[in-house]
């Protein structure tokens, strides 16, 4: 579904933000993307929707490299950014209405699922409303279920869990965890540890740019009896 | 460090950073070299100046060259003050950080104005600065006028900026309550520019007893003082330039008053004004209908464009001033008898009313700059269209489409208000309508190539997005370049009919249009997908 081939990304022309990372995301797959603060997970993410461009490398989504088609690639995947910062002076619906145009949704769909998934995240009665009255949790809320809507083949986000209250971050676990059996794939950065070890089929570790472990939470605890975060801390621990 | 003096130089600091960030020039000299670009600007402000002091100097009174360059300069820094007021107090960002602050109130509303007094300043470089500079030096070198002039053009933005600040801070305190408070402090602030201009006009218009007329031209400084009545201020000014201790005593005095007022009143300027004003609520909870309508991508992208200008009151208030402003003070002028339609009908203008009637619904599109920014005003929300499936050549079109849509909508509403007043056969508006049309076409295209190059995707307040910026220096350069080309052309054609020559200007004005829309969507595709955001 994802493939980045030797992916580096530099703003300077002298050092590398991501350095030659190569990774491979099948159909179906949950994974977890971690790093310490400025270790290249954001600028990754933002090579892989197309935000910016790799220095070299390759990204390649669902067969389509994105930057040869980047139509047809930006077709298969939604994304979240770490932060809610979309134009607000519209209303909640017309945002929505606004992503269903885009990824061309039809009506019957776009109700169907408009309704669902801002019924799940509790924000359906403030549609109408404009987005700037929202609170932060509210347009993450928003921000998600537009990512929802188009039903993508694969759903990019970075730091989701950001800004949302306990029950909104289980209810969006849930629906990673469903949308991933119904043949979607996620790619997600987070600091919480906890729910990457748990939701992920694997975990991908990056530091100073480089990607440093690539599988299975259980590969990379090497099944001793340590949790994810105590390996993490000792894989990007500066010398 | 003081409080107040730190608070200030971080203000200070950001505003000027603004200048500095996104450059996109790589060596260092270049860079500040770049920065002067908006100096070129003294051209035309140093040609008027020298022809009206020749002017003055041949009636025997050149310091009146200072007096008239004040008032001017007092009026466009009074108006520009405005917005920018507006912006960096109530529509600021770092507002809520501000206000939690261990700070006296007037330490927060001094340092806010520092940066508006930097900005004016600048303005007032330009003209004020330049008659001053002229004055000083035409006469033989007079070392006394040019330093009390230096003095007076560092003091010259107080006065206009305090009015306005002690103007707009209760008036927006007043119209910003309530679910419309955005829709009303756009209309509110059109309505109070166009009463200061229909109250100036009608002060400047009261007739003086022929008596009293008389007696005042029979004093020493009898011009100065006619000339001078309508802002008293000028008066002092200019004798402190010429060398009046008393007279700069005043006008120093009457600058420390204001100060001292402004620091006065500055804590009910605080709690009624900006803490009322941002402890409303921001959106409008309007509770309407959840509908599901679908749209074309294109439909959408330009809609969304054109609201991001119409949600934000700085945004509007700059987009409709720049362009309908010519049309606000033709009409305050009729009605202050300023100007009378029997003029338009003069057999002397009948040559150049086609020019007339074309600059004038052109205005939107020389004046507009509104590509130039079209990027910048998305701020950090520019991500969003980034991601969408649309190609690149769209995302760049539907920008250009919707700058079209609104410097057109403007030309439009000129071009009958335009048609109404001056004696315009249908053959004018159809070649006036082609050369608008070009203009537009062109200055919006090669306008988004700036901002291409010079993306500002993080601002603090709205001003500096649309207004304080080196992209609308550029752009306002470009024009005048382009101006300046077809005015050569127009000294070599003239002899032809100003309807051919109009058709010739708008051929050439196309074929811009061509070769920079080329331009964009082959060259600056790479640079666009390059924005950092």
């Amino acid at each position: 579904m994802l493939v980045l081939k030797n992916v580096s990304k530099s703003y300077d022309n002298s050092k590398n933000a991501v350095d030659k990372i190569s990774l491979e995301i099948k159909k179906g797959e949950i994974i977890g993307f971690i790093g310490p603060n400025g270790a290249g997970k954001t600028t990754t993410i933002k090579m892989i929707t197309g935000i910016i461009s790799p220095t070299e490398g390759d990204i390649v989504i669902n067969g389509v490299d994105i930057s040869k088609a980047p139509i047809e690639a930006k077709k298969n995947f939604t994304y979240v950014p770490d932060h809610p910062s979309i134009f607000d002076a519209i209303k909640g619906i017309d945002y929505l209405n606004f992503i269903a145009d885009m990824y061309e949704v039809s009506i019957k769909d776009r109700k169907e699922r408009i309704e669902r998934f801002t019924k799940v995240f509790q924000i359906y009665d403030a549609l109408a409303q404009t987005i700037n009255s929202y609170s932060h949790g509210m347009r993450q809320k928003l921000l998600l279920s537009g990512a929802l809507l188009p039903n993508p083949n694969l759903f990019i986000l970075d730091e989701p869990l950001v800004g949302l209250d306990p029950h909104s971050a289980k209810l969006l676990k849930d629906l990673m965890k469903e949308h991933c059996r119904n043949g979607g794939t996620i790619f997600f950065s987070s600091h919480v540890l906890e729910v990457v070890e748990n939701l992920c089929d694997r975990v991908a570790i990056i530091h100073k740019g480089k990607l440093i472990a690539c599988d299975t939470p259980d590969n990379i605890k090497k099944n001793k009896d340590l949790t994810l975060e105590e390996v993490f801390l000792e894989m990007t621990k500066d010398e | 460090m003081n409080k107040f003096i730190a608070l200030t130089k971080i203000q200070i600091f950001d505003f000027l950073s603004k200048y500095t960030q996104h450059l996109n020039v790589k060596n260092k000299w270049l860079g500040k070299l770049a920065l002067l670009l908006p100096a070129l600007l003294i051209i035309p402000a140093l040609q008027l100046v020298l022809s009206m002091y020749e002017i003055f100097d041949s009636v025997g009174f050149p310091e009146l060259t200072i007096t008239y360059m004040y008032i001017a300069n007092v009026m466009m820094m009074f108006f520009a003050g405005i917005p920018f007021i507006i912006s960096v107090f109530f529509y600021s960002k770092d507002l809520p950080f501000l206000t939690s602050l261990p700070l006296k109130e007037d330490t927060i509303v001094f340092s806010k104005l520092a940066s508006v007094y930097i900005y004016l300043l600048a303005i007032g470089c330009f003209f004020f600065g330049t008659s001053v500079i002229i004055y000083g030096v035409k006469g033989g070198l007079q070392l006394y006028s040019l330093t009390a002039g230096l003095i007076a053009l560092l003091i010259s933005p107080l006065i206009p900026m305090i009015l306005s600040t002690l103007l707009i801070i209760p008036f927006m305190s007043i119209i910003g309550r309530g679910k419309r408070r955005n829709l009303m402090v756009m209309a509110g602030n059109i309505i109070l520019v166009v009463a200061i201009i229909f109250i100036q006009l009608s002060i400047a218009k009261v007739q003086i007893d022929p008596e009293a007329f008389s007696s005042i031209l029979l004093q020493e400084d009898g011009l100065l003082m006619l000339i001078g009545r309508s802002f008293p201020p000028s008066i002092w000014l200019t004798q402190m330039i010429k060398g009046s201790l008393i007279s700069g005593v005043l006008f120093i005095l009457l600058n420390i008053a204001l100060i001292y007022s402004l620091k006065l009143v500055s804590h009910l300027l605080y709690r009624n004004g900006l803490l009322a004003f941002n402890q409303e609520g921001g959106g409008f909870n309007e509770k309407g209908k959840i509908y599901y309508k679908k749209r074309s991508k294109g439909i959408q992208i330009i809609k969304r464009h054109i609201l991001i200008i119409f949600s934000n009151p700085v945004f509007t208030l700059n987009t409709v001033m720049t362009m309908i402003i010519p049309i606000l003070v033709f009409i305050i002028m009729l009605f202050t008898g300023e100007v009378n339609t029997g003029l338009f009908q003069s057999p002397m203008l009948a040559p150049y009313v086609v020019f007339i009637y074309t600059a004038v619904i052109a205005t939107p599109a020389i004046v507009g700059s509104i590509s130039a920014t079209v990027i910048t005003r998305e701020g950090k929300t520019f991500w969003e269209t980034k991601v969408l499936p649309i190609t690149t050549a769209d995302n760049i079109k539907y920008r250009v489409y919707s700058t079209f849509i609104l410097s057109f909508g403007g030309s439009l509403v000129l071009a009958i208000v335009g048609a109404a007043f001056l004696p315009v056969s249908p053959i004018m508006i159809i070649v006036a309508s082609i050369f608008c049309i070009s203009a537009t076409l062109f200055f919006s295209t090669i306008d988004i190539a700036i901002n291409i190059e010079r993306p500002i995707l993080n601002w603090t307040n709205p001003t500096t997005a649309v207004k304080n910026n080196l992209n609308i220096m550029i752009s306002l350069l470009i024009r005048l370049l382009t101006g300046g080309v077809l005015y050569l052309l127009y000294m070599l054609i003239n002899n032809l009919s100003a309807n051919v020559i109009l058709i010739i200007f708008s051929f050439i004005l196309v074929s811009l249009y061509g070769v920079s829309y080329y331009v964009v969507l082959n060259k600056y595709i790479n640079k666009f997908n390059n924005i950092v955001c």
